[in-house]
């Protein structure tokens, strides 16, 4: 027999006491050397929310550091040792992995009514990859003290000694997690849908999954053929990068964003992958135009390959090239403007909820609107040269990092939740912590906009007087950001120590993964779901499938009725 | 039309280039602000319009294919605009004007040197500019990467090892040096500068580094945030003054009694001459200069003069017309000095001989 959507919803025996993916087995073991991908998502989870909280706590140092001109509580050295390992840890070990490791592992499966991921010990394998090169990053850093930014452009990174070398070596050990999660994925989406799901019927969070695994197999090698030159020059003294060799410098930009600049759209398409879900959810509504939307996140795939250029136009490259980079970045604006277009028309006669998750997936419009309206003023060739390398560039990415692929974890943090943990959490705190971050950050980045417009350039260590400020409310508003995350921690901490049963389905969504017990069976559907209707399609829903309580509670109702 | 007074957002425009670039500033800036509060208004408005009430479901949506290529292809004219007009000004600004004056920057770890016309090279970090005129800056670095930025007037480029790289400018408003103790005591875009005087910055903006207890002059550590010059826009006048008298004695021997001896000592330093030339009668790779003013110089190959000032200036300008017996093992490469600069060095010769 199999599960009809429209026709069944999960059976209520699970919720009570039975077999979940949590209880299933027990022990260390269990989970270090488990096949399951929710316990794979979940130990991702685990670490990159770790790599957060470092990445957070340098960030707080930096902020702090740049609260008074001249020396606040650390030395410039130090300084720049700080916001290289904040970069570096927040990009290679958090945000790429955030996402798509994380919550990618978790439900995709889930939400193709799949019993697992394709390969499943190569999933773990990509998990023990990612905790390896996680080990050995941080120790290249600290060890190697890397104060070169996370770009680590040569020739000041190939100078001192070779830690340049192994901090790139640990990229490429993150990079074979990331490819092999990637091709995993791939495999997944194209082999393994549950009967019904078709590609028209595919999750939006899946297509920007897929369209991120897409990149992350194609881009990552750039990543170990600049490892191998690296390695060359350095030991056969052949000049590729080293001025001082006959190499070219600029040469090593090219490789450094023809890997990093395709790693940008690994970081944001998987935000806007959970926005596409917490938009249509609560507003009981299919997203405007699926078919473009989806489409827009396989050409922001395709376009992220033809723009590194952006990140030189005042390198030293031909002017011809420059023209190239310049006409290619602006057509990225297109399919950005498609998908917020099309979240805005969503909200359009829905039935709008304000929940939790709801709040960070409507920040995450205004704020990745900011992100990249700003981008503009860095596509524009005059423009760029004045702002470039400013804290302008520096508030422009934390608004699409941040405030796009942040707020799209978070916002998925706070949405899954209830099914990953089987707990719920206390919204009252959660619309508090919401509050405090979304006002922390924008006082924080907004008032560098300004800042970098008025020249102050970035990775300075002191500044001039007139920007004394500015650098203080940017301070202020990191407290307030931090302060939110403190509150954050503290009510996830609280649902798990005390919170609440958490019902199947408790934001009354038609998608897919909520058909299934909460916390999920260990085979994520007792048998397989045969799909009906698509993930979004609310006006097909019968009351029962919309229910966000517990099915008991409906049988009773039902039976009153 | 230039704007010297800055906005809050952007610093005064201080070049002929800024007004251009500022113009395509607001122009993105507006058409930013459009669409943000479209996007955003309508967010709210049907934030509060359809908003959860009890008894209201939300409608499904149909097929909008003409609104959905709608939106899709019009931004394509807005932003085939911006492109053509942000390169418009680019191609202006990479293009320097036939009558550019060439000035030669080099950047090092934490310090900018600038050589004008005729081979002046002028104190470190400090770069004069006539007003009014176009400067073309060609640029190169002996280490690692830097990026030459001046806000005011909208210019940057990355100084890059191996290579040149150059950007222009024409400065519009001459530099208000008064003189100051803070930033604040200068007038906007302005920062207190080296000798007390106001003048602006120019920033390196491509992250090069900080070493561990190295400092400048001043006792400040000295790292990628220090590695800032003084633009001091001057007269054309005073600049062709400056180009013919060449750099002018430092600030520690200006207006002293003995300004030319110190003003020689300093040079003595700075230039290197202490590594072979001795001043207290030790012997070297190169003659002592003690007692070599106005002594009889026995030459190589036959010959010999009274070390006065035209022997001074040939051995300083061409080294190799004339060596002194005894001194052939060692090559001592010209240096390009202007006219006060080796009247200073006899000076200070001469202090040496008493």
């Amino acid at each position: 027999m199999t599960v009809e959507a429209g026709t069944a919803v999960p059976s209520g025996d699970a919720h009570e006491g039975g077999d979940n993916y949590l209880t299933h087995e027990t022990g260390l073991k269990s989970w270090l050397f488990t096949l399951d991908h929710k316990r794979i998502g979940l130990m991702y989870l685990v670490s990159v929310l770790v790599m957060f909280f470092l990445g957070g706590v340098m960030a707080l140092l930096v902020r702090t550091e740049l609260l008074f001109n001249g020396e606040t509580i650390m030395e410039a050295d130090t300084y720049n040792k700080v916001f290289t390992l904040h970069g570096a840890i927040m990009v290679f070990l958090f945000i790429i992995p955030s996402v798509p490791a994380a919550m990618g592992n978790f439900f995709l499966p889930i939400m193709l009514g799949a019993k697992d991921v394709a390969f499943p010990r190569l999933n773990l394998a990509s998990f023990w990859i990612y905790g390896f090169g996680t080990i050995f990053a941080i120790v290249a850093i600290v060890a190697g003290s890397v104060d070169t930014g996370w770009t680590f452009y040569t020739p000041y990174s190939a100078r001192a000694d070779s830690s340049v070398i192994w901090m790139t070596l640990a990229a490429f050990i993150l990079g074979f997690s990331s490819i092999l999660t990637g091709v995993n994925f791939i495999a997944t989406v194209h082999k393994m849908r549950a009967p019904g799901i078709h590609w028209k019927r595919l999750p939006l969070f899946i297509w920007g999954i897929y369209a991120t695994s897409v990149i992350q197999v194609l881009a990552t090698p750039v990543l170990a053929i600049t490892l191998l030159l690296l390695i060359m020059e350095k030991t056969l003294t052949i000049g590729i990068f080293d001025p001082a060799l006959g190499g070219d410098p600029v040469l090593y930009q090219h490789f450094f964003w023809f890997y990093s600049h395709p790693a940008v759209y690994i970081m944001i398409l998987p935000g806007m992958a959970v926005v596409n879900e917490l938009i249509a959810t609560f507003s009981q509504r299919k997203i405007f135009g699926y078919m473009f939307v989806a489409m827009s996140s396989v050409a922001l795939a395709l376009l992220g390959f033809l723009v590194w250029g952006h990140h030189m136009f005042t390198s030293g490259m031909s002017e011809y090239a420059t023209m190239v980079f310049s006409a290619l970045t602006f057509l990225v604006a297109i399919p950005s403007g498609v998908k917020v277009f099309n979240w805005v028309a969503t909200l359009y006669e829905g039935s709008i909820s304000f929940a939790s998750p709801m709040l960070y997936g409507l920040s995450f419009i205004v704020l990745f609107t900011i992100g990249g309206l700003t981008g503009l003023f860095l596509g524009t060739l005059s423009t760029d040269i004045h702002l470039h390398d400013t804290y302008f560039v520096v508030a422009h990415f934390h608004y699409v990092m941040v405030g796009g692929t942040v707020f799209g974890f978070l916002g998925g943090l706070h949405y899954w939740w209830p099914k990953m943990t089987g707990k719920m959490y206390d919204e009252k705190l959660a619309r508090v912590s919401w509050f405090l971050v979304f006002v922390g950050f924008n006082v924080t980045f907004f008032s560098q906009f300004i800042m970098g417009s008025q020249g102050m350039p970035r990775r300075y260590y002191d500044y001039l007087d007139q920007f004394q400020p500015l650098h203080m409310a940017s301070s202020g508003g990191a407290y307030i950001l931090g302060l939110g995350f403190i509150v954050m921690a503290y009510l996830f901490w609280k649902s798990l120590r005390s919170g609440e049963k958490a019902p199947p389905n408790p934001w009354a969504s038609a998608g897919y993964e909520w058909m299934t017990t909460t916390p999920p069976h260990p085979h994520n559907f007792a048998e397989t779901p045969v799909m009906k209707r698509g993930p979004y399609d609310y006006h097909l829903c019968t009351e029962e499938e919309l229910w966000d309580g517990f099915p008991e509670d409906f049988e009773a109702k039902k039976a009153k009725a | 039309m230039t704007e010297p007074q800055g906005t809050v957002q952007l610093p005064p425009q201080l070049s002929t280039i800024a007004p251009e670039v500022d113009d395509m500033y607001y122009l993105i800036y507006w058409i930013s602000v459009v669409f943000f509060v479209v996007i955003t208004g309508a967010m709210l408005y049907f934030m509060y319009k359809y908003r959860r009430r009890p008894g209201r479901k939300a409608k499904a949506p149909g097929h909008a294919t003409a609104l959905e290529i709608a939106w899709t292809v019009a931004p394509l004219f807005l932003l085939v605009y911006l492109f053509h007009m942000g390169f418009q000004t680019y191609i202006h600004g990479s293009v320097a004007p036939d009558d550019a004056v060439d000035v030669r920057v080099r950047a090092m770890q934490w310090n900018w040197e600038f050589e004008h016309p005729g081979g002046v090279i002028d104190e470190m970090n400090l770069f004069k500019v006539p007003v009014n005129k176009p400067v073309r800056v060609i640029m190169s670095s002996s280490d690692v990467l830097h990026s030459l930025f001046i806000p005011a007037f909208r210019v940057k480029r990355d100084a890059v090892p191996g290579m040149y790289t150059s950007l222009w400018f024409e400065a519009t408003e001459l530099t208000d040096d008064r003189e100051c103790e803070v930033d604040a005591d200068c007038p906007e875009a302005h920062q207190c500068g080296r000798n007390g005087t106001c003048a602006l910055p120019l920033f390196c903006t491509e992250y090069c580094g900080a070493p561990q207890n190295i400092q400048d002059s001043a006792g400040r550590n000295t790292n990628h945030s220090t590695m800032m010059a003084d633009v001091r826009v001057i007269t054309q006048e005073a600049y062709q003054e400056f180009l013919e008298l060449g750099p002018p004695p430092p600030p520690e021997c200006e207006g002293s009694d003995d300004m030319m001896e110190c003003w020689g000592e300093q040079l003595y330093a700075v230039n290197g001459c202490v590594g072979c030339h001795s001043v207290d009668g030790s012997a070297g790779p190169a003659p002592t200069w003690q007692g070599l003013w106005g002594a009889q110089r026995a030459f190589d190959g036959g010959g010999s003069a009274v070390a006065d000032e035209n022997y001074i200036r040939e051995s300083i300008l061409q080294p190799q017309a004339n060596i002194v017996e005894g001194y052939t093992a060692v090559n001592m490469p010209p240096y390009r000095l202007s006219d006060r600069q080796i009247d200073a060095i006899i000076a200070y010769m001469q202090t040496l001989s008493e």
